[in-house]
């Protein structure tokens, strides 16, 4: 039985949780707290924060954010947008946040990768990926919330980063990202062929029913819903049925004390 | 040769920027309020807190009504590039109003492929549509004159833009003519006609041609059978065709990121797979591998770049703070559009050298200074910005 975490991910600019189609037209959805209190409420197993303005600053802004949602919020929290160096990962895992998600930063310096991994662990180090397809097979490494690109080939980078020292992969499909038309599995599959640790695949979910290519054919650990759960298309609870009902593990779950 | 550019384009020589956006009082025709706030922005929020859009839909209802011809023969013009706002007017005019639209582009002056990729998604969504392309020679010749002459290499194209809808008008025997926006209104100008849904056809020449229509092309050798596609029709068949030129704007509230969600969904719409030099979004203006340089010349001669017009219309539609507005335009609006470079020169059969005299040429001594050997901006949003 294959094991599935449901992950709902929050990209913020400045007060705003926001989203957008292919990363652009970034329309404002309302406030981050909010949100993130509805879907851990609703029995979300983890949540990602993306600050997707933080490279244009060069500083992430989540820190407030973070450390007030961990007050009223007892899952996983993955931080990333604007991390450039171990001091701001530590920042943001002492605000409260459990694993950093470095994109910008790591493309122009690799070795970041590894001095985060050797300070806090593996396991707190998830390499994003902004992909983009180029042409069959082929996927560019994007940066800057899908507006640069790199030159760098998705697939390459994914092992190197790994071998560098990322514990995860946090792999985002700007082709499929807002549009609700489903995941990219030849690129989810495509990476996690190639490297050893859990893939969360993000980007295109637009029913429950989406999830079950991109675990059976992509073979993703985990999957990060932003589009289906800011605009109410299902719950937490919904996307939990399906997948149970495919047969893929997931947490039980029944509801949150208040 | 040094131009006087606040004579040319009347510019206050001190420059201020909007208290609210990123925009300065040098983008031509805009106008302050007292409290330092831009007439844009004051229309932003007129438009969210005056404006009646329940009336304003009935008048775009009757406007349809008084149009529509009921026997087979097109309704109304849109022009069209097939990006996300004429996309979003010709498909709400066609399927929600219930119009027989006629989509007319005419071609960019060295189209992209995104750009064409669009249009033929456009068309493929369900349109009868007319391209209307000048001869490559001529348009490459007045783009390297308007460039030269006016430090505009698109002027050529917005010629065409604006006049050929009003030719197909006139041949198809369409009275109507539907525009998007009312750019003036919406992004700073002349505020005459913030409470009028219609255009004035004598407005052409000032706000449109920077007061230099096609014809002045004569005195630079252009023949008129080369300028004619450029041209307007004759003035009393624009007038015989009792030819009425409409905002859309007017109508509907109007917010291009909304368009571009209504494209997305029912026309085919994609945006470019990166962002644009000289700014960050990735879904405006995208169909043109000339336009980039149009913007970069803005940024010379008033200090206004891309990212400085992108960000202030956001900033006044909610999309995005003033702080992160700022520091967009910091980041971008300096960038020179290096990636179509090559094709601009090749294009407009000029030099580099020659490319950086003519910019320098419109550098006015009220925005820019020559400091140890580099230009730079005399006065920046960005600077001694605190927030």
């Amino acid at each position: 039985m294959r094991n599935l975490r449901l992950i709902a991910r929050l990209d913020i600019k400045g007060p705003n949780l926001i989203k957008g189609i292919h990363l652009e037209g970034l329309r404002v959805i309302g406030s981050p707290s909010e949100h993130a209190l509805r879907y851990y409420q609703q029995g979300a197993d983890e949540l990602i924060y993306m600050d997707c303005v933080a490279s244009l600053y060069g500083r992430n802004h989540l820190a407030d954010i973070v450390s007030s949602a961990v007050k009223d919020i007892f899952v996983p929290m993955t931080v990333g947008g604007g991390i450039r160096s171990v001091e701001d990962a530590t920042q943001i895992l002492r605000a409260g946040a459990d694993k950093v998600a470095v994109n910008t930063a790591a493309v122009a310096n690799p070795g970041l990768i590894t001095r985060i991994a050797h300070r806090f662990g593996s396991q707190c180090m998830v390499l994003s990926i902004e992909a983009k397809q180029t042409g069959p097979e082929r996927w560019e490494v994007y940066t800057d919330n899908g507006r640069e690109r790199t030159g760098l080939d998705v697939i390459e980078w994914a092992k190197s980063g790994v071998e560098l020292g990322a514990g995860e992969v946090l792999l985002t499909s700007v082709d499929k990202e807002g549009t609700r038309k489903g995941f990219d599995c030849a690129l989810v599959k495509a990476v996690t062929a190639e490297v050893s640790v859990p893939v969360i695949a993000s980007g295109g979910m637009g029913k429950p029913y989406d999830l079950l290519a991109v675990v059976n054919e992509g073979h993703a650990d985990a999957v990060a819903m932003a589009d289906i759960l800011h605009y109410q298309r299902a719950t937490i609870g919904d996307i939990r049925a399906v997948a149970r009902g495919a047969g893929f593990g997931v947490r039980g779950f029944t509801h949150v004390a208040h | 040769m040094k131009r006087n550019l606040i004579e040319l384009y009347k510019l206050p020589a001190e420059v201020k920027f909007c208290k609210k956006c990123t925009v300065s009082n040098q983008r031509p025709r805009i106008t302050f309020d007292e409290q330092g706030v831009c007439s844009a922005c004051n229309f932003a929020e007129h438009k969210r807190q005056h404006i009646d859009w329940v009336t304003r839909e009935a008048e775009l209802v009757d406007l349809c009504n008084r149009f529509r011809k009921g026997n087979g023969e097109y309704d109304v013009i849109v022009p069209c590039s097939g990006g996300k706002d004429g996309g979003f007017v010709a498909h709400q005019l066609k399927y929600r109003y219930g119009m027989n639209p006629l989509a007319v582009t005419w071609a960019p002056l060295k189209a992209t492929a995104i750009g064409r990729q669009n249009l033929d998604a456009f068309i493929a969504s369900g349109f009868n549509h007319i391209l209307g392309t000048p001869n490559p020679v001529v348009t490459k010749r007045l783009t390297h004159l308007a460039f030269k002459h006016l430090g505009d290499p698109f002027q050529p194209f917005i010629y065409g833009q604006t006049n050929f809808p009003l030719h197909t008008a006139v041949k198809h025997n369409v009275r109507l003519i539907v525009y998007g926006e009312n750019g003036e209104v919406e992004y700073g100008g002349d505020m005459k006609n913030a409470n009028k849904p219609t255009r004035d056809i004598q407005d052409h020449d000032k706000h449109y041609f920077s007061g230099i229509p096609p014809e002045f092309w004569k005195e630079h050798g252009v023949s008129l059978a080369d300028l004619y596609p450029f041209m307007a029709p004759r003035y009393e068949q624009i007038l015989d065709n009792q030819t009425e030129i409409h905002f859309f704007s007017y109508y509907k509230f109007w917010d291009p990121q909304e368009n571009f969600y209504y494209c997305k969904e029912n026309t085919g719409f994609m945006p470019n797979p990166e962002r644009s030099q000289g700014t960050y979004s990735k879904y405006a203006s995208l169909d043109d591998q000339i336009d980039g340089f149009h913007y970069y010349l803005s940024y010379i001669k008033f200090g206004i770049g891309r990212a400085t017009s992108d960000a202030a219309h956001e900033i006044r539609d909610g999309k995005i703070t003033r702080e992160e507005g700022v520091a967009l335009v910091k980041r971008y609006d300096h960038e020179f559009p290096t990636r179509y470079y090559k094709e601009f020169l090749e294009f407009c059969s000029i030099t580099d050298a020659e490319v950086h005299e003519v910019i320098d040429s419109w550098r006015s001594d009220h925005i820019w200074k020559h400091e140890a050997g580099e230009w730079k901006l005399r006065h920046a949003v960005w600077r001694g910005y605190h927030a």
